[in-house]
């Protein structure tokens, strides 16, 4: 054990000492910082078009006001069908309202709605009796104040009684009332919709919710129609826990986030864990080739130690490098992302046994570079096996490289091929550590690569899978040290 | 003293059909400078890359101090100390660094460093980059990691590739001085006779796979009785067939042509006569070498190399 620790410091002294390992950290931090750079510049550029779509806003009173002469005119036709002529009456009340009260017609939020509905009543007046006018009138002084007082909270409220009288007049079930008051209750507290100019993402989370809801209620995957399996169900229900969370903390889904922070950080690993891997590569697929090409194996060779020995340090030496860089990076990536930038950063949320569990972005962070280091040691390894096996640096180096880049765009064809059960086996179907155990978390990379085969493979067999390629690999690479002469 | 610190025994290698070391055993003293010498592959390498188990032999045995190399390798190479080839060391790192990886693993000091640094005559260098230092530089460098452990033995590739011949001298001497005031038992592989001449106690002339002849240096180089001995002259003149006749006629000789010159076996005191003789007779001399009984004749003798080269 001694030797071994002996050869290991000797292995990181002389790793240290090389000059390009001294320049592929530092290609490393550029990676981070460059990414740093990208999400800056994306972040000024995006607040100069938030800035231009202000403008535009200002111009819709001019054309809402051409609209109402040109359709007063057309009242003015007699050829005009009576349907036609109601539709025309509705949108100039529509138009008017909307020009008293400051609303632009064109968005979409709750305002509109009330407007809508009070011009329609306006429109039904015309058709009913004295009585039912007064009703009415009533009605549309309430819903105007509501307009006027920005009351959403009301708007809301008028849906509420909706639902009950809907319940009232069994048009919905129990469960279904208990449901949608849910959802109007989130609306209604957290104001989703009051705002024109919020984020679609809430409405989207909703949504979510209300479609979860509905698979859960009717037993029916509302995304397959199929009939709900019992995993899935709690999938939905654990969904419906991290939504609401979601919405109530303001958490954005990655796809619509506005924060650069976690726009950073998810684009930081990406680069970082890609700059590292090839990095690695590089002195994994050199360890032995280089030394044996050099002569200077016989460094070692030449001094009382056992070849398995010499090899051993020379592969932890590579594991404590990997381990190193990757700290060093996802330091810096955290540093970064606190000092550069306000918000809270990206959490990750999930579900366990119930429990809603929230890991903060620095953890994430770390999670995040360290779990994808995995699959790079499982090619750093290869790298390792190829180099003692060939002797040849470049063969080593460029093969593990062109594995280690092409293994998903490669293994999403031969998977849209093969559709036997073993393909599973392929250790390459068993990369996605990371994905498995942050189920819930969606990377721009799975969208790009296929995934869809790797799903179906749980954490555990990938994690078999990719243990016995491991060691396979490290006994054909003793065995080939060991034997083989050196020249 | 006749301490055996590395033994031979059967060694045999084959690649192939071709047996490249052909049942070679060897026996090396404490104190003794052994030279192993033989023409491009012959072995030579082969067979010290087995000693040190950069390759696996087929069949024999090999023991250092004792220890087979195979079951006991640990034990084997603490006592060993080699260069195979080419000194092979970290270019990027100075001179200095490279001894001090050595010296961790073999829990060696830095005063023992600076001791071989000092010997080798490396010291004003040895915070210089190995990739600065020039390929005797290097040598003396890999000597210098040979040496840091204080072996029992001490086996060298060609040791004098690239050093100038001051470098070598040195060299010698340091061979000399540890082989014979510490006892340490030398292997040295080489194809230049002239030098193994000046360094060897003995030799081994190994050919094709295997040990031809094995002379004790001492006794060539100093003969017992120097006074009447014959010596091989060679003499280089103009009219070589004249010359000839007058050597086998006057002085019942059997010249020989060795690249156009005259070879003689003759002892000393005759060798005025014959330049006298061969003047008187219009023979234009050009030179007259006395040729010493050397290596290279044992070389050849025994490799019948001289006939395939030249």
């Amino acid at each position: 054990m001694n030797k071994i620790l002996k050869l290991f410091i000797n292995e990181n002294i002389k790793t240290w000492k090389k000059l390009s390992t001294k320049i592929m950290i530092v290609v490393a931090i550029l990676a981070i910082l460059g990414t740093l750079g990208l999400v800056k510049i994306m972040e000024k550029s995006a607040q100069t078009t938030y800035q231009i779509a202000n403008n535009m806003q200002l111009e819709w009173k001019e054309s809402i006001q051409q609209e109402l002469k040109y359709m007063e005119e057309q009242l003015k036709n007699e050829a005009l069908d009576e349907n036609t002529k109601t539709e025309y009456k509705r949108q100039i009340e529509v138009y008017k309202i909307c020009l008293q009260y400051d609303v632009s017609p064109w968005q979409d939020n709750w305002k509109n709605d009330l407007i809508n509905q009070i011009a329609q009543l306006k429109i039904q007046k015309e058709f009913l009796s004295e009585n039912e006018v007064k009703e009415i009138d009533l009605k549309i002084e309430d819903l105007i104040k509501k307009l006027e007082k920005d009351d959403f909270k009301g708007y809301i409220d008028l849906q509420i009684q909706e639902e009950k009288t809907k319940l009232d007049n069994k048009e919905i079930s129990e469960q279904e009332y208990k449901d949608n008051i849910e959802i109007l209750n989130l609306t209604k507290n957290l104001e989703i919709g009051k705002e024109t100019n919020e984020a679609y993402w809430k409405k989207r989370l909703l949504n979510e919710i209300r479609e979860a809801q509905t698979s859960i209620r009717t037993n029916i995957d509302a995304e397959t129609n199929k009939v709900l399996s019992i995993e899935k169900k709690q999938e939905y229900q654990d969904l419906i826990k991290i939504d609401k969370y979601k919405l109530e903390n303001n958490i954005a889904p990655l796809e619509y986030t506005e924060s650069y922070r976690i726009m950073f950080e998810t684009l930081a690993p990406m680069f970082g864990v890609a700059v590292i891997a090839i990095i690695v590569i590089v002195i994994a697929g050199g360890t032995i080739s280089t030394e044996v090409s050099t002569g200077s194996i016989k460094f070692w060779a030449l001094t009382p130690n056992k070849r398995w020995k010499i090899l051993t340090s020379k592969i932890l030496s590579v594991l404590f490098y990997i381990i190193m860089i990757t700290l060093l990076i996802t330091i810096l990536t955290v540093i970064i992302a606190n000092v550069f930038f306000d918000d809270a950063g990206e959490q990750y949320i999930y579900v366990k046994d119930g429990e809603l569990k929230v890991i903060n972005s620095t953890l994430f962070t770390f999670e995040k570079y360290f779990i994808k280091m995995i699959t790079v040691t499982v090619f750093a390894l290869f790298a390792i096996m190829l180099s003692t096996l060939t002797r040849n640096s470049a063969t080593s180096i460029s093969f593990s490289l062109a594995l280690y880049l092409g293994n998903g765009i490669a293994m999403s064809i031969i998977n849209s091929f093969i559709k036997s059960e073993w393909i599973k086996f392929v250790p390459f179907n068993n990369l996605n550590i990371f994905d498995k155990i942050f189920t819930n978390y969606t990377s721009p990379i799975n969208f790009s690569m296929g995934t869809s085969f790797t799903a179906t493979t749980s954490l555990t067999f990938s994690l078999i899978v990719l243990g016995v390629c491991a060691v396979l690999m490290l006994v054909t690479m003793y065995d080939s040290f060991n034997k083989r002469d050196i020249i | 003293m006749a301490n055996t610190v590395l033994e031979i025994k059967n060694l045999t290698k084959t690649y192939g059909k071709r047996k490249v070391i052909d049942n070679i055993s060897l026996e090396i003293q404490e104190g003794e400078i052994f030279g192993f010498l033989g023409p491009n592959g012959s072995g030579k390498t082969t067979t010290i890359k087995m000693i040190l188990r950069l390759i696996e032999k087929d069949s024999g045995e090999i023991k250092i101090k004792g220890y087979d190399n195979k079951k006991e390798f640990e034990k084997a190479m603490e006592y060993i100390g080699a260069i195979v080839e080419n000194p092979d060391m970290y270019n990027y790192m100075s001179g200095k660094d490279n001894l001090k990886l050595h010296a961790r693993l073999r829990n060696i000091d830095e005063k023992r460093i600076d001791e071989v640094l000092e010997l080798v005559g490396l010291k004003d260098r040895a915070k210089e980059k190995v990739k600065k230092y020039s390929l005797g530089m290097k040598q003396r460098l890999g000597l210098a990691l040979t040496l840091l452990h204080k072996p029992r033995v001490l086996i060298l590739d060609e040791p004098t590739n690239g050093l100038d011949p001051a470098g070598i001298k040195q060299l010698r001497n340091i061979l000399k001085e540890i082989a014979h005031k510490d006892g340490v038992a030398v292997f040295v592989s080489s194809h230049i006779l002239s030098e193994m001449q000046l360094m060897c106690d003995k030799i081994a002339v190994i050919d094709n796979g295997k040990i031809v002849k094995t002379e004790n240096i001492t006794h060539m180089e100093l003969p017992e009785d120097n006074e009447s001995i014959d010596e091989i002259i060679e003499i280089k003149v103009k009219d070589v067939p004249k010359a000839i006749e007058i050597l086998k006629q006057k002085f019942e000789l059997q010249p020989q042509l060795v690249e156009g010159n005259i070879n003689i076996t003759i002892s000393n005191e005759k060798i005025p006569k014959v330049v006298k003789e061969l003047a008187i007779n219009d023979v234009e001399i050009h030179s007259v070498t006395p040729k010493e009984q050397s290596l290279e004749d044992l070389f050849f003798d025994a490799t019948k190399g001289g006939n395939k080269d030249e």
